[in-house]
């Protein structure tokens, strides 16, 4: 029997269908505005040179007692997790009662080309937890932590385990070196410190670039294929280019930030194996004393599963949870089973602990 | 499949061929998409929502070669009168690349340049003529005399970095070939699996979904492999000493000029940041600040302590006295956890502060909250931390 069975008029029609959206789209784009994202209400806490912790306002006031803090990765822009009306993890973590704040990097310059990873974690973190603390008048806070904001709030939470109450790790990679991570096989024979000194700031093209070479087919050819199906509805198109607007919005990353990154965290691995050193003090994820819970995504390409996995492994916590999502990188803030799994299972897990 | 040419559809869509008009009947039509049409179409998405330039990009460069593989494929369904059998064959070889005469421009070869113009704008776009790099690199390698010495040295080694570069792109270049193979060979693999009967393919997007998971485990075995790793590592090393190169040369230029180069603003920046975290640090730092934070708890919980025996005595009724020791009990313990975090909190910020330990605290409060907090209130904390009586003799 053969592979494909195609019958004439059915190929047939998906010409015609395509023709059809193809011309379609001249209606829809006209008729379509700037896209815009970050939905929800919120105000400035606290500045810092290009850095803002913004406090997010609900529908009504919070009922936690301790408020949760964003440490996004510098390597995108936050408003992913407020990306619109319907896709937005702050919107129903307010909408459970929590109580939200976030720190926007902003877009360093080459005014920030020396920023360490000691300025941003013991430097801005520091005084970003010390800003809520004092808004709320505590002690301690929540931290949610994201991708490389997560491995930041962790080195956070390990020098500075007094001041957080709960951690919560989101795609966050611990394991930099799991056999399925891509861009670590790709780093790992980089000279990084050719890479920084010839670059300064690495350019936010360049980091969209090796993004796209993970799946290249798929994430420069096949999205933009299935566009075409998409031509004809303005609501799916102002979502689909909300989504491109946010994957290509990125900011250049700090020279001297990324040497360290690259090498203690990527070559080194040393957030497992030890040795990793900020600030001058060494951090042991053993410090890691307070309640941890874990989320990843099983279909993630950017942070493997079993990169964030060990996590459970290292932590000096006896109250640790992890919670394996069914989806992607992205798709752990934006898709509906998202919306509908991650902020409930948040807010349960820190309300029985808060 | 012989009933497609004598069906009523097939006379439609004959006809429809023949009357449509604009550009999108044209890939209908028979012939190759015009470069025009997707032009037309591509300047339809200038400013649409915001896209970025190289989404609409990617989006046209995407869409073209998915038309283009629709209207082959007609074309092969049009003309085969060998049934299904004679369609698969050059349906499979569509997606050969191409090279080998297929629909789809692989990705792979886009996106390296793209890479290149990112980082390197002085080479992107470049292309050397096939030339025989070991007799030049060993012409470069001559040493280098007289009074521009110094210059044609740096120029030799321009010159080397970039054919070394070549070097490895070629390389990499042919890793990225081998996964496009290992990607048709897994698309032929994938194809074999869906000969049982329920599994076949039953429309032109779901073969090439088919093919796109194919090719991404292609690329994916490559990628990951250690290869890879060595090859990657090469190409962007030699593609930042190229880089490198040339932003020397153009620091040379500047300097020439008496205008202000990157290494001196790079300097100025380090020297800054330095600066700051000096700064920072003999303002007390972060430790102290959080050194005051907690004294401030304990002072709270002190005076709260302090404040109840009063309460009580003052208080008439049971009921009252009750409510007046709740918030006595939790302060103690307060202060209990915060003393005991205390002991291995950081002393050193506070050790090399200027100034008695009761100014201080009252600077460093003021600093904490801004300036705004009035001076009786810092006093007040002092008074307090005095009254605590035991935190000098401690530290």
């Amino acid at each position: 029997m053969q592979p494909i069975r195609i019958e004439p008029a059915k190929a047939m029609d998906e010409v015609l269908t395509t023709q059809r959206k193809l011309a379609a789209a001249l209606d829809t784009l006209r008729s379509m505005d700037d896209v815009d994202f970050g939905v929800t209400a919120k105000e400035e806490i606290y500045r810092e040179d290009k850095v803002v912790v913004y406090r997010f306002k609900g529908e009504r006031a919070p009922t936690a007692k301790v408020p949760i803090l964003i440490v996004y990765a510098l390597v995108n822009r936050p408003y992913m997790v407020d990306l619109q009306d319907d896709r937005s993890l702050v919107k129903n973590l307010l909408a459970k009662g929590e109580d939200v704040y976030l720190i926007d990097w902003g877009y360093p310059d080459a005014a920030d080309r020396w920023l360490t990873l000691d300025d941003y974690i013991n430097g801005y973190i520091k005084r970003a937890v010390d800003a809520v603390a004092r808004h709320r008048r505590l002690r301690k806070i929540n931290l949610l932590g994201i991708c490389q904001g997560g491995a930041f709030s962790l080195c956070f939470a390990a020098l500075h385990p007094a001041r957080v109450q709960n951690l919560i790790t989101m795609v966050t990679p611990v394991d930099f070196q799991t056999p399925d991570n891509m861009l670590s096989n790709w780093v790992q024979k980089l000279d990084i410190d050719l890479f920084v000194d010839t670059l300064g700031n690495v350019p936010a093209d360049l980091m969209n670039l090796c993004y796209l070479m993970l799946k290249p087919v798929r994430l420069n050819q096949q999205k933009y294929i299935g566009l075409v199906d998409i031509l004809d509805n303005k609501v799916e198109m102002e979502n689909f280019l909300r989504m491109e607007k946010w994957i290509f919005d990125s900011p250049d990353q700090a020279g001297e930030a990324f040497r360290q990154f690259l090498k203690d965290f990527y070559q080194g691995n040393k957030l497992v194996k030890g040795g990793l050193r900020i600030g001058g003090q060494e951090v042991h994820l053993g410090n890691i004393t307070m309640p941890v819970l874990n989320v990843f995504a099983e279909q993630d390409h950017l942070v493997p599963p079993a990169a964030s996995r060990v996590l459970g492994e290292h932590v000096g916590t006896k109250d640790y949870t992890q919670l394996a999502f069914r989806g992607g990188h992205i798709g752990i803030y934006v898709s509906g089973r998202a919306q509908r799994e991650v902020p409930p299972a948040i807010h349960d897990w820190l309300a029985a602990r808060c | 499949m012989s009933e497609w040419f004598t069906s009523d559809a097939h006379k439609q869509w004959l006809a429809f061929l023949q009357q449509s008009g604009g550009p999108w009947a044209q890939f209908l039509r028979g012939g190759a998409p015009s470069t025009g049409a997707f032009e037309q179409w591509t300047a339809l998405f200038d400013g649409a929502g915001g896209m970025p330039r190289e989404a609409i990009e990617r989006f046209v460069q995407g869409a073209r070669d998915y038309v283009t593989f629709l209207q082959s494929s007609l074309g092969k369904a049009g003309t085969s009168v060998e049934g299904m059998a004679g369609w698969v064959e050059p349906l499979k070889r569509m997606f050969a690349g191409p090279a080998a005469g297929g629909a789809f421009e692989h990705p792979f070869a886009r996106l390296w340049p793209g890479q290149m113009a990112a980082v390197n704008p002085f080479a992107a776009g470049v292309q050397l003529p096939s030339l025989d790099f070991t007799d030049l690199k060993s012409w470069l390698a001559l040493p280098a005399f007289g009074p521009a010495r110094e210059h044609q040295e740096t120029q030799q080694k321009a010159a080397l970095a970039w054919f070394e570069y070549q070097e490895q792109m070629a390389r990499h270049n042919e890793l990225m070939l081998k996964a496009a193979q290992r990607g048709f060979e897994l698309f032929e693999g994938k194809l074999a699996e869906r000969e049982q009967p329920g599994r076949q393919i039953d429309s032109l997007r779901a073969l090439y979904d088919l093919w796109v998971d194919a090719a991404e485990e292609g690329y994916a075995e490559i990628a990951l492999s250690q290869q890879y790793r060595e090859v990657y590592g090469a190409l962007v090393n030699a593609q930042m000493r190229v880089r490198s190169h040339a932003q020397r040369e153009v620091e040379r230029l500047s300097s020439d000029l008496g205008m202000p180069t990157r290494s001196e603003i790079d300097s100025i920046g380090e020297r800054l940041q330095a600066l700051r975290r000096e700064v920072r640090a003999l303002r007390g730092g972060d430790a102290l600040v959080d050194e005051v934070a907690q004294l401030r708890d304990e002072l709270a919980a002190a005076q709260r302590a302090a404040a109840a025996p009063a309460a009580r005595a003052a208080a008439p009724a049971p009921a009252q006295r009750v409510a007046a020791r709740r918030p006595a009990r939790k302060p103690a313990t307060t202060a209990n956890k915060a003393g005991t975090a205390r002991k291995s909190a950081p002393r050193t910020a506070a050790a090399t502060a200027s100034g008695g330990f009761a100014t201080r605290i009252a600077q460093f409060a003021d600093a904490s909250l801004g300036g705004k907090r009035k001076a009786r209130k810092a006093t007040t904390t002092v008074a307090g931390a005095k009254r605590s009586g035991k935190r000098p003799g401690k530290r």
